[in-house]
């Protein structure tokens, strides 16, 4: 029934949810500006709002045994409906992917390789990433500890390499800032790094053991949040007051690091954590996509869809923003609420739906 | 016209071949399968039809028994037979000893039942009934023993041909640890490997492979700690082999192995018994083939490639650094001259101003662009090591002083390469040596990695990378993940990888290698030494 | 399986293919294509123009390897060379008209202002180094006495180049602390939080018969980006006791009774600021506390006695004392707030802060310091006594 005839482990579940939300550190810079040196509680925040929610997908999906997002939808939703709900979902899938594609190639071009062509970034990392997720997803998750140790010992190892650089006073006054502002900040928080994780919706299914299935979730969250706190710390103790000016905070902390005359112009450090951590944060959301498509229209490999998939993501992310302004503008405003059903609402609805419905029912001939 | 002659030479050469290949067929098929007769003279008609062309067999007709009224013949092939042996352990027998037998003693010597049990002195021997495993025989090396008057021949196997001597091996040489390698009689390379394990339940099953060569090839393994399925699976793999010769283990590695798309070897090769031993001990089964002394061992991990039979003799301080070396170089074989390019043609502003500038002296005359200047260099190195190693010693040493006087100081002296050129190539060459497992891959990697990052940069080679992992991660060497311990993670399995660990602490069998149901302790627990720690005199 | 082995294989040929059409070495500089530019200059040029000047690496010249050119380098190893435009990036553009070859200006170490540059404000040309990707926030920023330019062209006896020996001198402030390191994201940094004053280090040219060479002769502090004054060197460092960025320097006590000096070497120095404020009145507690070895003294008197320790520990705070009034007196004089006092009322009283944070200027001449300072000292290096004929000591 479910495309996917993988099954991960509940520990691997856990470090691909970790480096889902470790992906999203550059992404901490579009609530920077607007909460500013607060920035780290705005993170606590979203994890204390959201744990319950991503939580609740594990439930959803405890629910539905061996079931993936699509088939859950059909379920709950009834064909039609349920059909609607899935595309609503896929649309959200293929936007966020793009933009996170669109996010490496801005990286790149503003830091380290400028004069290259922008599409051919795209192009290639978008490649790049249909590669991972031929492999499928038992793959992606036998690999995703190493991207998670790695991205926390660039996070950790630029934290003590900037230690001396550091000025806690940077923090205070700790409650300064309109409270409209902070709620802005939550909500960038609790939809971008944290409930984009409503994709594991599609990946809960192939759990091997669920016993253990929240316990990780959390955990993985957790290992997220810290390492997102440990990059936004990092940034306002160093940075201060000029953290709102820059394109990229992380970038510039880290062009600050000078230890002696070795220790110094570390940019590719960050760089290459950055691009390792998106890019499994992009393959996961590849193999999402595909994988829905491919449930959506009843196929029996996504494998076909990839490739046409990577195509249409490189043409969003190169034709759907002007610049960077406008990709962190529409990013910070309209982005974050479109996804706010899918992450907040309809989950929630589908427990109580299947809940009333008595669902899943028992269909003695599927089932046997 | 000319496509016509063309043409027409195509298909007349593929009917030709296609002909020859039926006639052969036909002809084997013909007369192989057929029984022998109970006629000698019709037998050895038959066999001298076969073999007409060589003139190195010998038929040898003689009478026995101490009426001489049986008549027998011995037929082997000169060039492999032991002559010694034969005369005196077959032919001695049946001609003068049976004169001894008493009159009384009337024996049958039709049956060669009756023979072999009561005259001949050996005991490697083999009955056989049909053409075409009496030629087998014959042509691997056994003196055919055929009787008038019975169907059945006796095929027996003498002594070995000349064969080297056990010496060191000159691939995987240790400062500690056993001298002895593998040779290329198989039946030597099983004794070496017997000798270090004797164990009851050590299998050595045999097959023969190769239509026209008839190898012998052998699957070694501990019935207990193997996992059945991947005995099943080697011999499922074996089966499907059908080529006209094995001459080298290679030719089995490359038809029974996982991706043969991949740069990657899957199948792991070693020269050396004690290694092989330990990693049958693992729950691994090694593939013995006659004629080589590389032995095949699966599954096998990337890892392997990093560990050597010296690290288990040494003590595991040094080793364990030597393994983050062994890392180490392996990382600057494959990337070195990439990350070169990439920071030199574009990512200038990550390296310090100094060296910087001191790079810009040195390439202030060089003509060519950075990427050019690597591959000339790569492409100077690897010819100097492709020259070297097929030429006698003494040459090879002057191509290495040529080499190294005229392609590193004279080009870097005419301006052609940036004297940092030559270190960064000098480094990888050094490197690409301390992985001897992975020499292959690395080079190749290192090719893509240096295009890559001509091309587009540190951003392609992070690409690479990542491509790189992700195809290791992909892959499966019978049924164990390459990557294993690293990816999936398996922290006992790391004990064994970065560092290694004391022997007593590491008590457990890599278990994605192992049997599951077999003995998962390889010792005992808790044999951490602890000595008694007073002193021995007893004087205070 | 053959054929998916070879379909990936014409794959991955395909993409190889694809990187090289698409890319085509784009974005590609051979390191003999680089100007390394390693410091720069910005003067008022004539008509309100910007004259830049960047200097840079002259490779040839520097003799990579003797062999080559046997006599050696006779050029200069580096190259100053000056445009002009309307704006700093036209400037910089202008240049390639001279050199042929785009400026990197990645390993640029400082940016020299030149004195009618810092008075007319640095607000408007910082834009430009702080943006440019190429720019690193860690580029020092200077002002020169006089003219950038004729700052960049004294040659250093030791060092090759002038900007990298200007980098250094400033780098190596802990040893007197009587100056501060700056960089553009320090700069920045004040500047932004709108009332703190920002300081850099002001380079002069010391000129004798046949040599010139340059010096750190104190700190330039500006106001809102436009030059307002200039600090000593004492009161430079009475500025660094405050902010606690003292690491070493002399302290040359002299003896109560007049006897002669006793010079300390500061080992450590921490400094502590609190604010306080009680209805109206702000006061700043600032704890200085540093250890000091005792480095030189110019008397036969035997100084390193607990009673003449501590006298020397009481005058040697006096000392510092007198370096922060008068860093304060300074900064009272050009009412700006180079301690960022205003930024610590900001972290400490949040609320009262916005009511006042637009009078800052008023009320900063108004705030009282309330200076405590203590100095230890912890040892004497390899003497015990002082070298004294034997009679003296009875």
């Amino acid at each position: 029934m479910s495309i996917e005839k993988g099954k991960i482990s509940s520990q691997q579940l856990l470090f691909l949810i970790a480096g889902f939300v470790q992906g999203s550190a550059l992404l901490i810079d579009f609530a920077v500006g607007i909460t500013e040196h607060q920035t780290w509680m705005v993170i606590i925040a979203g994890l204390i709002i959201t744990a319950p929610v991503v939580l609740s997908y594990v439930l959803l999906s405890k629910m539905f045994p061996g079931m993936n997002l699509i088939q859950i939808n059909d379920m709950v939703y009834g064909p039609f409906l349920g059909k609607a709900v899935s595309l609503y979902y896929i649309f959200f899938f293929m936007m966020t992917l793009s933009f996170n594609v669109r996010d490496v190639g801005e990286l790149y071009m503003t830091f380290l390789v400028e004069d290259m062509p922008f599409v051919f970034l795209l192009v290639v990392f978008a490649a790049t990433c249909a590669y991972a997720a031929t492999k499928g997803l038992e793959v992606l998750a036998r690999i995703s500890h190493l991207f998670v140790v790695s991205g926390l010992f660039v996070i950790i190892s630029n934290f003590i390499l900037l230690i001396d650089q550091m000025d806690f006073s940077n923090f205070l006054p700790l409650f300064e800032l309109p409270f409209i502002r902070i709620f802005q900040g939550i909500h960038i928080m609790s939809v971008i790094p944290f409930g984009e994780t409503v994709v594991f919706l599609m990946i809960m299914g192939c759990l091997n053991r669920t016993e253990l299935a929240a316990k990780s979730t959390f955990f993985g969250l957790l290992i997220g949040a810290v390492s997102l706190l440990g990059v936004a710390v990092r940034n306002t103790a160093v940075l201060g007051k000029t953290q709102t000016i820059w394109t990229s905070t992380s970038f510039q902390s880290i062009r600050l690091i000078n230890i002696g005359t070795v220790l110094t112009r570390m940019d590719f450090l960050v760089g290459i954590a950055q691009t390792v951590l998106v890019f499994l944060k992009c393959s996961i959301f590849f193999y999402v996509l595909s994988a829905a498509l491919g449930q959506l229209f009843g196929l029996k490999s996504y494998l076909p869809l990839v490739l046409p998939i990577a195509g249409i993501e490189v043409i969003i992310a190169a034709t759907v923003f002007q610049s960077p302004v406008d990709h962190a503008m529409i990013t910070q405003n309209a982005g974050i609420i479109y996804s706010v059903p899918l992450i907040f609402i309809f989950p929630l609805l589908s427990i109580v739906i299947a809940r009333i419905r008595g669902l899943p029912k028992p269909e003695g001939g599927k089932e046997a | 016209m000319l496509g016509y002659i063309f043409r027409k030479f195509l298909f007349n050469n593929s009917l030709k071949s296609k002909d020859k290949y039926m006639n052969e067929n036909t002809d084997t098929a013909g007369s192989n399968g057929d029984p022998l007769s109970s006629d000698l003279d019709k037998n050895l008609a038959v066999i001298k039809e076969i073999l007409r062309d060589s003139s190195d067999v010998t038929f040898h007709e003689f009478n026995f028994g101490h009426d001489r009224r049986f008549k027998g013949a011995l037929v082997f092939i000169n060039s492999l037979a032991d002559k010694e042996e034969i005369n005196k352990n077959i032919l001695q027998p049946l001609l003068y000893d049976s004169l001894m037998l008493h009159n009384t003693v009337d024996m049958d010597f039709t049956q060669i039942d009756t023979i072999s049990r009561n005259i001949l002195s050996v005991t490697d021997y083999l009955k056989v009934n049909l053409l075409s495993s009496l030629l087998d025989n014959l042509l691997a090396g056994s003196a055919i023993l055929l009787i008038h008057g019975s169907n059945e021949a006796l095929a027996v196997r003498l002594g070995k041909g000349k064969s080297r001597s056990i010496e060191e091996p000159g691939t995987e040489v240790v400062v500690r640890g056993p001298r002895e390698g593998f040779i290329e009689d198989v039946s030597v390379n099983i004794a070496l490997i017997r000798r270090k394990i004797k164990d009851t339940d050590l299998c050595v099953e045999r097959f023969v492979m190769g239509d026209k060569s008839k190898t012998d090839v052998y699957i070694v393994y501990i019935r207990s700690l193997v996992n059945p399925k991947l005995i099943e699976e080697i011999r499922r793999r074996l089966n499907r082999v059908k080529i006209e010769a094995i001459l080298e283990s290679g030719y089995i590695e490359q038809y029974i192995e996982d991706s043969p798309g991949s740069i990657f070897p899957t199948v792991s090769n070693c020269e050396k018994p004690d290694k092989v031993a330990a990693k049958i001990l693992e729950g691994r089964a090694a593939i013995l083939v006659d004629g080589t002394p590389f032995v095949l061992v699966v599954p096998m991990v990337f890892i392997e490639s990093f560990q050597s039979v010296e690290d288990y003799y040494a003590r595991p301080f040094f080793v364990s650094i030597i393994r983050i070396i062994r890392f180490l170089s392996y990382i600057i074989s494959t990337l070195g001259p990439a990350i070169y390019v990439a920071l030199t043609v574009f990512h200038q502003e990550l390296i310090p101003t100094q060296l910087l500038i001191s790079i810009a002296e040195g390439r202030e005359r060089v003509p060519f662009p950075a990427i050019l200047e690597a591959f000339l260099m790569l492409f100077a190195f690897d010819l100097l090591r492709e020259a070297g190693v097929r030429l006698p010693k003494p040459v090879g040493q002057t191509v290495g002083i040529v080499g190294a006087i005229v392609l590193g100081q004279a080009s870097v002296e005419a301006g052609l390469i940036s004297p940092i050129m030559v270190i960064v190539v000098s480094a990888t060459a050094i490197a690409s040596f301390a992985v001897p497992a992975q020499t292959d891959s690395g080079t190749v990697l290192r090719y893509i990695y240096l295009a890559l990052a001509g091309i587009a940069g540190g951003f392609g080679v992070i690409m690479g990378l990542l491509a790189t992992l992700l195809h290791l991660a992909s892959l499966r060497s019978f049924g164990t993940p390459y990557l294993w311990p690293v990816v999936p993670l398996n922290l006992a399995g790391l004990k064994d990888v970065f560092f290694r660990m004391p022997l007593w602490s590491m008590t457990k069998r890599p278990t994605a290698i192992t049997w599951d149901d077999g003995d998962p302790y390889n010792q005992g627990p808790g044999l951490m030494p602890s000595p008694n720690t007073q002193d021995n005199s007893d004087s205070q | 399986m053959r054929k998916k082995t070879c379909l990936s294989m014409v794959k991955l040929v395909l993409y190889f293919f694809m990187m090289l059409t698409l890319s085509g070495c784009l974005g590609a500089r051979e390191i003999n294509d680089l100007e390394i530019v390693i410091g720069m200059g910005v003067d008022k040029g004539e008509g309100g123009q910007i004259s830049l000047t960047a200097q840079i690496v002259n490779v040839s010249s520097s003799g990579g390897r003797p062999s080559s050119s046997g006599g050696g380098g006779e050029g200069k190893p580096f190259w100053n060379v000056s445009s002009k435009g309307d704006s700093i990036f036209e400037a910089v553009r202008q240049i390639t008209h001279m050199t042929g070859n785009r400026l990197f200006i990645s390993h640029n170490q400082a940016v020299i202002f030149g004195n009618d540059i810092a008075a007319e404000g640095l607000q408007k040309y910082l834009d430009f180094f702080l943006r440019a990707h190429e720019m690193r926030p860690t580029a020092l920023i200077l002002v020169a006495e006089d003219k950038a330019s004729d700052v960049m062209d004294t040659k250093p006896e030791t060092e090759k180049y002038p900007a990298l020996n200007i980098a250094k001198l400033v780098e190596t402030y802990g040893f007197t602390s009587h100056l501060y390191k700056v960089n553009m994201k320090d700069f920045a940094s004040s500047l932004m939080s709108g009332t703190t004053a920002q300081i850099a280090p002001l380079l002069s040219i010391v000129k004798e018969e046949e040599s010139e060479d340059i010096y750190v002769s104190g700190m330039v502090v500006f106001k809102d980006g436009k030059m307002v004054g200039k600090l000593s060197h004492d009161e430079a460092r009475g500025l660094l006791w405050v902010l606690g960025k003292v690491e070493s320097g002399v302290l040359d006590v002299s003896l109560p009774d007049g006897k002669g000096k006793a010079i300390l070497e500061i080992m450590k120095a921490k400094g502590q600021v609190t604010p306080v404020m009680e209805d109206d009145k702000i006061t700043f507690q600032i704890k200085i506390k540093a250890e000091t070895s005792l480095s030189e003294q110019t008397t036969t008197e035997n100084l390193a006695t607990n009673e003449m320790f501590e006298k020397i520990q009481e005058a040697s705070a006096e000392i510092i004392h007198q370096e922060i009034m008068a860093a304060f007196d300074k900064s009272k004089e050009f009412n700006a707030d180079i301690f960022g006092f205003g930024e610590m009322l900001h972290k400490k009283y949040s609320e009262q802060w916005k009511k006042i944070e637009k009078n800052w200027d008023e009320i900063y001449p108004t705030i009282q310091l309330n200076i405590n300072a203590e100095t230890k000292i912890i040892k004497t290096d390899l003497l015990k006594k002082p070298v004294s004929p034997k009679k003296e000591e009875k």
